[in-house]
């Protein structure tokens, strides 16, 4: 499992783990649903044990992400490695999260 | 039920008023609806509509006045009354136009206070219409009375409203009533306001005429002559002037565009020193081959398939910087300008004077 979920009244968190390659990201799609039943709250990812993100990893945030903002909450991606740092800066995606 | 000891006409027509309350009630509701549909409709925006149903007291205030005046409570045109509050003078006449297409109006009962004046005094202006909702706007099976009752509807703009507020604060009735100092210092306030309306109708003007001629230089081509700014950024992010350059970054992996907002670049821009939309053009040209070449370094070895819309400005961003001096520290302005003061700005900064210090067109300081 990438996306371990956990819910509570205002906020889900997921931690996100392993390799987010195109195979990952397809099973995935399924574990994100709830992330996207709960948009209207603060979404956050910590991706600490997140090794690797692909395009199809990425899009699976953007999916995310577009779902929050269509319902009024956000996503917030936490404690991502520098290797995936450089991938949200070279794709020009880094101002669409908030990431601490 | 209250008493208030008003003579047996006053009482009738108390009650008659009491009786048809939920009648005006439903007026209010209907008016205000349409009113804020055809606002809509036609594009004002207005600073305020406000409704009222007279209350009671204040009804026999006036019974107790000239209540001999009124037949019927039907005679009494101010039981609803509503108000639209403008921003500007031409707006009070365009909510006009619009009541006029929208209802009856009683001509000889309406009145326009602005023209009342003489050339040398300056006191309350407002339009006054006294209305009647035609059959052919609105019909109710419930209250078919509905369209016989006439209403008052003011209109006035938003310093014409302050300046009649505070009149009405401060209790001025009649010259009879307040010494004739405070009149004077009233319609001084009165004439200053009025002066302050048409500013602001001609500076609105001016600003329509600026964006307009900005178009047209836009349209033309001349982009030297057009000043960066909001509106014509946009205008000109319309235009896809990234397109080509975002197409070639795209075409390294094969990568989709995804939509991304532009607005941030804006401050960038500026920030960057760049004041007409000539001088963004000039960026295209000079840090083109540099931006893609980046882009290619940084994405050319990897398999990502997926990019922001603002790719292409982005690098031409960094060269442009990295080309004027600026190293990090210019990088780093631009992160925190798009990205809000963040740790990882610094982060992605020193990344990027890496890069970049591996290709031929950065000059700036290494450290």
């Amino acid at each position: 499992m990438i996306f371990n979920i956990t819910e509570n009244n205002e906020a889900v968190k997921a931690t996100v783990s392993g390799r987010l390659d195109t195979p990952a990201a397809v099973k995935a799609q399924q574990e994100i649903v709830p992330l996207l039943e709960n948009a209207e709250k603060v979404i956050t990812l910590d991706c600490e044990q997140l090794e690797y993100i692909s395009s199809s990893g990425l899009r699976l945030f953007l999916t995310i992400r577009k779902e929050a903002a269509a319902k009024g909450g956000k996503v917030v991606i936490e404690h991502i490695n520098d290797e995936i740092k450089k991938v949200f800066m070279m794709t020009g995606f880094f101002n669409l999260f908030e990431i601490r | 039920m209250v008493t208030y000891g008003l003579d047996p006409h006053g009482e009738m027509l108390l009650e008659e008023y009491r009786q048809q309350l939920p009648l005006y009630t439903r007026l209010q509701q209907v008016v205000m609806k349409k009113l804020n549909e055809m606002a809509r409709q036609i594009g004002i925006d207005v600073n305020s509509m406000e409704a009222r149903i007279k209350g009671e007291s204040s009804l026999v205030g006036k019974l107790e006045r000239k209540g001999y005046k009124y037949q019927s409570i039907r005679d009494i045109t101010d039981i609803f009354g509503a108000r639209i509050i403008t921003f500007y003078n031409e707006d009070v006449d365009r909510m006009a136009s619009m009541a006029e297409s929208l209802f009856d109006i009683d001509w000889p009962n309406s009145v326009d206070k602005r023209k009342m004046h003489q050339f040398d005094s300056f006191g309350y202006n407002s339009l006054h219409y006294i209305c009647q909702l035609p059959r052919s706007v609105y019909q109710d099976a419930e209250f078919p009375e509905l369209n016989d009752i006439r209403f008052e509807l003011q209109m006035r703009t938003a310093l014409q409203h302050v300046w009649s507020a505070i009149q009405h604060d401060i209790g001025y009735k009649s010259e009879i009533e307040t010494p004739m100092e405070y009149h004077r210092d009233l319609s001084r306030l009165a004439g200053m306001l009025e002066l302050a309306d048409n500013e602001f109708s001609r500076i609105r003007n001016s600003v329509s005429d600026y964006r307009r001629r900005a178009q047209s230089l836009l349209r033309s081509g001349r982009l030297e002559e057009v000043l960066l700014d909001r509106e014509t950024f946009y205008s000109y992010i319309e235009m896809k002037p990234f397109n080509k350059l975002n197409r070639q970054i795209a075409s390294i992996t094969q990568a989709e565009l995804h939509e991304a907002s532009f607005a941030p670049y804006l401050i960038v821009l500026k920030q960057m020193g760049l004041n007409t939309l000539g001088d963004v053009e000039r960026m295209i040209k000079d840090c083109y081959e540099d931006a893609y070449q980046l882009a290619l370094f940084q994405l050319g070895s990897t398999d990502i398939d997926i990019l922001a819309e603002t790719i292409g400005l982005q690098n031409l961003c960094i060269v442009h910087i990295l080309k004027a001096g600026k190293g990090k520290p210019g990088i780093l302005q631009l992160f925190d300008t798009i990205n809000g003061k963040k740790p990882q700005n610094d982060f992605m900064a020193s990344t990027i004077i890496e890069q970049a210090s591996r290709l031929p067109f950065f000059s700036g300081e290494k450290s």
